[in-house]
């Protein structure tokens, strides 16, 4: 379910939950959460069963209980969008925050994190992004002058060809100066990356990790 | 109303057809007489021969007996282009007639001025089309714009009554005789296999009117030259350009129809590199331009100014262009009912023959095209069944008339069942889709915030406003998820391609497409800008869904042409050596025979079988006979079919005969061995895009309102995945899984297939070398096979065949 890989001259341990943990720093990472998604379709009339909500805080619960991380940092888009008072997944966030008192938990704020006060669930929110040297942490995959860029946003993914047929995976992939982090959150789409030279691209599919190869 | 009164306007319709050298033809007098007598009924009769006014006439001449203003007729068209021109006809037949009536035309791109009118009731006789009538519908004081109406005549028929288009018609026409019982419904229609079932669905009772001029039909063929090396397989047909561009020469102005949309930018592409006259007189025609380039291109016909148009079949139906003199066919027409209808595109003047000219694009199609050939002398057309319970189309359709002013659960069942597309529909599952529209799902599942309809006093009805916006938004059941515009820089539009072609490009790479060398500048906000270029080279679109079925008739026609039935035509000799070749390494299927071959390469082991029953169906069972193999002797086994056959490859197979092929193609136990060997829910999850859009469930915002919307779509195949896991009840699902049994594997002619493969003798042949007829299957994509399928040997799998790559 694991696979390591070297960045920026760091070991970084990539999980097929769509999780990144950096043992030096015992941080674990994750990307585009967006918490609260089916909410806002449901209010709009799409019916989306409630359940997304759920499986990541349970996905993160067993992320957290594997790694036992100090501090759990967000690479923005935590939630998608505001919530009224029928919105049952701002106490099932904040129930889990309270059982995780223990670990630092912070956000660098993503273009979706304006819909919503992320600071009154009892997270650190960073506007932009934030050096953790050798690292930057950001919400949007640009380069950073003095480090390498980890980000999430972009919710890469990549086809692979298995037999007769193809599979559309989120990814992990690190280019030279930026590396960017599958979605996390249940409910989002993926859009595809290249597999080109120079890049370091690894699948995630439910039950295990796939490095690519050129 | 006296009979005399009758006669004397019928009078002044008869005059005006005196004006242009023309008299009434009977059906068209019977038309007009049986709807005086205020029956429905259906006027079938090939293009050009005067439907429309056999249509028109008797409400015309009613309206000139008891004169009344407000909505008299209503014209449903399928498609828009039609539509100015079926109104412009329909106009001069109502001045010709001295009626005051106001002739208006409402489509999805009428302009505002149109649709005010239209708002203020300013119109006696409306021309529209299905998605339009649903609009209509879904305002709440439908009921009182239709108080006047008095009759509905929907032109080509046939091209709705197959598909959702129709069945959503169905439902509006429920709709409108539930408040008016004397409303007359009449339809217009080619020439079906089943013109009974085809009344029944419109109109549920009424006549069958034809026309008895019967329009004879010319098929020839681009016959290979003696000695000329002519592929065994492949499906472009190419190498035949030579012979396209004489015949093209040869005529004013020629239809070229290709089966697809990238094998017409391929042939547009070949032509205009051959093209000796101006480059502007040769034209592109699909689904996929854009409507202005496609109408600009129609125009351009109707004037005479074109001397060829490659078009797929989103020209086989529309208006008639006097300049056609000549049709070509690329490849087999795949279906009798539409080798007529292509050829009817030419000789419209009256008494000449439709001639098309059709060219094979490999050897085995010569015998496709006289199996054609004698189906249509002999009238053996295909049907075209009208689809049964779609319960997406059932969810919009409700939440139409609980927009247009509300309803009652019983009395909106009873309206419903009264169709024929819902006749059998269960009191459970029309209770199943409301409560989706309800509460948002089974009662499984819990969907907070989620408020569709809600009910007050037993009416239900739409209480938010944007609920409705959408709603009127997302009318229709035509599809276009996961498609990017195309544009150039400057702003023009040419069309869409799929997200994941231009997915797979980037900024700088060339491809072809509306029949231009284009070049991608970037992708933004679901757009690719483009830029002309100038290098001739890059890929070409492929869009999904292309290739349709040899249909059943033909493939009867088919087995009976290659056992010898067909006598000598022309076609059969010129396939004579290689049916020769077949012979004698194989053998060729008598009519009550089914062959099986096997053949082993150096890849592997292939096994052959050939039940003629077309690519959907033997999609379906190649993946039920790869499961029995598995079953046998495990393994990974993959497959791929055409029309004619479908072929299994292993690296080991096992032992095989006769008897244990007979044993293994056996019709026993077929629904189950189809559940557990074809991924049902990797196929149903493909299917459910349609499904998820037509009921409402995915709402593709419109590229002009921004960000707000775009926030709100999500890809049908997550949904499809989140509903599977939290709610697997849902109505949604279960339609999704129906249509891909019924259509995507063709179920009922799958399981025909296996019980006539019963009932024949078997013969087995073990070949040394591919037979002509397995070469084709030999050389098709995989399409699919049967392997250990959970995510732990997936990974294995792929990370095995990442070693094995890197290692090469």
């Amino acid at each position: 379910m694991t696979h390591d890989i070297e960045v920026a001259g760091e070991r970084l341990t990539l999980h097929a939950h769509r999780a990144l943990y950096w043992p030096a720093r015992r941080m674990l990472m994750v990307a585009d959460v967006h918490f609260g998604k089916g909410a806002v379709f449901r209010r709009a009339g799409i019916a989306v069963p409630s359940g997304d909500t759920e499986d990541d805080l349970a996905r993160l619960d067993g992320l957290i209980d594997t790694f036992a991380p100090a501090t759990l940092a967000v690479l923005g888009d935590l939630v998608h969008g505001n919530a009224t008072e029928r919105s049952a997944w701002v106490d099932d966030v904040r129930a889990w925050r309270r059982r995780h008192h223990a670990t630092d938990m912070l956000l660098i704020a993503g273009n979706h994190d304006r819909h919503f006060d992320v600071a009154s669930l009892g997270i650190d929110v960073r506007p932009g992004h934030l050096h953790v040297a050798p690292f930057v942490l950001a919400h949007h995959p640009e380069r950073h002058e003095g480090g390498y860029t980890l980000a999430g946003h972009v919710h890469p993914g990549v086809a692979v060809r298995d037999g007769w047929r193809k599979h559309r995976l989120p990814a992990f992939v690190f280019d030279r100066d930026v590396g960017m982090l599958p979605a996390f959150g249940t409910l989002t789409g993926l859009h595809d990356v290249r597999v080109e030279p120079g890049r370091r691209i690894v699948a995630a599919t439910p039950a295990g990790l796939i490095p690519m190869r050129l | 109303m006296t009979s005399a009164a009758w006669r004397r306007a019928e009078a002044r319709l008869v005059a005006w057809f005196a004006t242009q050298e023309r008299r009434p033809a009977p059906f068209q007098r019977a038309a007009w007489r049986a709807w005086r007598d205020g029956r429905n009924g259906l006027i079938h009769a090939p293009t050009g021969t005067g439907k429309t006014l056999a249509a028109a006439g008797g409400p015309l001449i009613d309206a000139v007996l008891s004169p009344q203003t407000g909505l008299q007729l209503l014209w449903i068209t399928p498609l828009r282009s039609l539509a100015t021109d079926t109104a412009q006809h329909l106009a001069a037949a109502v001045e010709a007639m001295e009626l005051p009536w106001r002739v208006l035309r409402r489509t999805g791109d009428s302009g505002s001025a149109e649709r005010a009118k239209l708002r203020r009731g300013a119109c006696e006789l409306l021309v529209t089309t299905p998605e339009s009538l649903a609009l209509l519908l879904s305002y709440p004081d439908a009921r009182e714009r239709f108080t006047r109406l008095r009759g509905i005549v929907v032109d080509e028929w046939h091209e709705l009554i197959g598909n959702k288009r129709g069945t959503l018609l169905q439902l509006g026409l429920a709709r409108l005789r539930q408040w008016l019982p004397e409303l007359r419904t009449w339809g217009l229609s080619a020439t079906l296999g089943n013109l009974d079932e085809a009344l029944h669905a419109l109109a549920g009772d009424g006549v069958l009117i034809g026309a008895a001029t019967k329009k004879k039909t010319i098929i020839e063929t681009a016959l290979p030259e003696a000695g000329e090396r002519f592929p065994w397989a492949g499906h472009l047909g190419l190498s035949q350009l030579p012979r396209v561009l004489d015949a093209v020469l040869g005529a004013r102005t020629s239809l070229v129809f290709a089966n697809t949309r990238s094998q017409a930018e391929l042939w547009h592409e070949a032509l205009s590199s051959v093209w000796p006259e101006a480059p502007e007189t040769l034209a592109l025609h699909h689904g996929s331009i854009d409507p202005k380039l496609r109408f600009a291109t129609e125009e351009a016909l109707r004037v005479g100014a074109l001397r060829c148009v490659v078009a797929t079949s989103s020209l086989d139906l529309g208006v008639d262009f006097a300049s056609v003199e000549r049709v070509v066919q690329i490849g087999s027409p795949k279906s009798v009912a539409r080798l007529l209808q292509r050829a009817g595109r030419s000789g419209h003047q009256p008494g000449m023959p439709s001639r098309i000219l059709c060219v094979p694009t490999h050897l085995l199609e010569l015998a496709e095209i006289a199996a054609a050939r004698h189906a249509l002398e002999t009238g053996h057309l295909e049907p075209r069944r009208p689809m049964r319970g779609c319960l997406d189309v059932l969810a919009q359709h409700l939440l139409t008339m609980a927009l247009g002013g509300g309803f009652d659960a019983d009395a909106a069942y009873a309206e419903i069942t009264s169709s024929l597309a819902y006749a059998n529909l269960p009191r459970e599952q029309f209770d199943a889709v409301l409560a989706y529209l309800q509460t948002g799902g089974s009662a499984l599942a819990s969907y907070p915030e989620y408020q569709k309809l809600v009910q007050t006093d037993g009416r239900y009805h739409v209480d938010s406003g944007r609920i409705a916006r959408m709603h009127r938004l997302s009318i229709g059941t035509i599809t276009s998820d996961g498609t990017l515009q195309v544009r150039y820089m400057k702003g023009a539009r040419l069309g869409s391609v799929e997200e994941s072609f231009v997915s797979r490009l980037r900024p700088g790479d060339k491809f072809l497409f509306a029949g231009r060398h284009l070049e991608l500048v970037r992708v933004r906000d679901m757009t690719a800008y483009v830029r002309a270029s100038t290098h001739r080279r890059g890929g070409v679109p492929r869009w999904m869904g292309g290739r349709m079925p040899l249909s059943g008739e033909l493939s009867d026609e088919l087995r009976l042409t290659l056992a010898g039935g067909s006598g000598g035509t022309a076609e059969m000799r010129a396939l004579r050596p290689l049916l020769a070749v077949q012979d004698n390494q194989s053998s060729i299927p008598a009519i009550d025979e089914t062959l099986c071959e096997a053949t082993r390469t150096r890849e592997g082991d292939y096994l052959f079988v050939f039940p003629f029953a077309g690519r959907l169906a033997h999609e379906g069972l190649a993946a039920v006979l790869a499961y029995r193999l598995a079953q046998m002797r495990p393994g990974d086994y993959g497959y791929a079919v055409n029309d004619y056959g479908l072929t299994i490859t292993a690296a080991r197979m096992p032992a095989l005969d006769a008897e244990t092929m007979r044993r293994l193609l056996h019709p026993w136990g077929l629904r189950t061995d189809i559940r557990a060997s074809i991924n049902l829910s990797e196929l149903a999850r493909r299917q459910f895009r349609e499904i998820a859009r037509v009921a409402g469930l995915v709402f593709n915002g419109y590229p002009a309102q921004g960000k707000t919307l775009r926030q709100l779509q999500a890809s049908s195949g997550l949904l499809f995945d989140v509903l599977r896991r939290h709610d697997p009840a849902h109505p949604l699902l279960w339609q999704a899984e129906r249509e891909v049994l019924d259509q995507q594997l063709d179920y009922s002619r799958l399981r025909a297939c296996l019980l006539r493969v019963a009932r024949s003798r078997l013969v087995w042949h073990e070949t040394k070398r591919l037979s002509p007829l397995a070469f084709p299957l030999w050389v098709e994509r995989l399409r699919g096979g049967i392997a250990a399928d959970d995510w732990k040997t997936r990974v294995e799998r792929m990370l095995a065949s990442l070693e094995a790559g890197a290692d090469a």
